[in-house]
């Protein structure tokens, strides 16, 4: 389970969004909060929730850092994918 | 681990100090511009300006929504820095700085297209306390846009 983000669809591709596993990461990383989370990477914990709801595509600055802090490398956090739906 | 998504224990939920921020100037222009403008709108001053016997009481009406819109917003202002100390000191992060640059962007054209309409075409056609009013109305709408829109983005999202 994961959570949609930036739709990106063009002439001749099929719609494709970024999800991502933070929420589920956060809580094997003994229930982080998105404050912790969002201070540890330098966002504020709104930033964090957005990132997690799909309502905002982090830069990928922020991207590593959210991947750095919750030990895991990039693609195990977001994914780029046709059906929005989280496979990791 | 279904339950696990279900645990809201640790989603926090709230509106940040910069959204906040623009609901109180959204609030602030609404409250004190927006009375000014259905004033001025129902009961247009007469008179050329400059000229003897001009109606100059719209500058006292003026100075009175700006002073009520500094106080409003000074008030507002303490009030939501005593409530989230920690977020009014912090820095913006790249999500307030991308929502504000969207934001002013689109007022600012907002702005432009209505100065351009007040300042090159509206001459032709008034003049006087229409022509100021109207410069006003066009910096309250672009105000509005901007405002509007970085609710719309912190609410709605960035890629809604």
């Amino acid at each position: 389970m994961g959570c949609r983000s930036g739709v990106i669809a063009g002439a001749g591709m099929r719609k494709k969004t970024i999800t991502n596993n933070i929420r589920m990461l956060r809580f094997l990383n003994g229930e982080m909060t998105q404050t912790e989370l969002g201070k540890r990477v330098g966002v504020t914990r709104q930033t964090i929730a957005a990132i997690e709801a799909g309502k905002y595509s982090p830069s990928l600055e922020a991207a590593f850092g959210i991947a750095e802090v919750l030990g895991k490398r990039l693609d195990e956090v977001f994914a780029w994918e046709e059906d929005g739906e989280w496979k990791g | 681990m279904f339950n696990i998504m279900l645990n809201t224990k640790n989603i926090e939920l709230g509106m940040s100090y910069r959204e906040q921020s623009s609901w109180l100037y959204l609030f602030a222009m609404s409250v004190t511009f927006g009375p000014y403008l259905v004033w001025m709108s129902v009961s247009p001053p007469g008179g050329a300006i400059g000229q003897p016997g001009a109606d100059l009481s719209p500058l006292w009406v003026y100075a009175i929504a700006c002073a009520a819109q500094v106080m409003i917003l000074g008030a507002g202002h303490v009030w939501l820095r005593k409530q989230n100390p920690d977020e009014a000191r912090a820095p913006l992060d790249e999500r307030d700085r991308a929502i504000q640059l969207r934001s002013m962007g689109v007022a600012y054209k907002v702005l432009l297209v209505g100065m351009i309409l007040v300042g090159c075409v509206m001459p032709f056609t008034s003049g006087g306390w229409e022509i100021v009013n109207a410069a006003i109305f066009m910096i309250v709408i672009a105000q509005v846009v901007r405002d509007g829109l970085s609710i719309w983005s912190y609410r709605r999202g960035w890629d809604a």
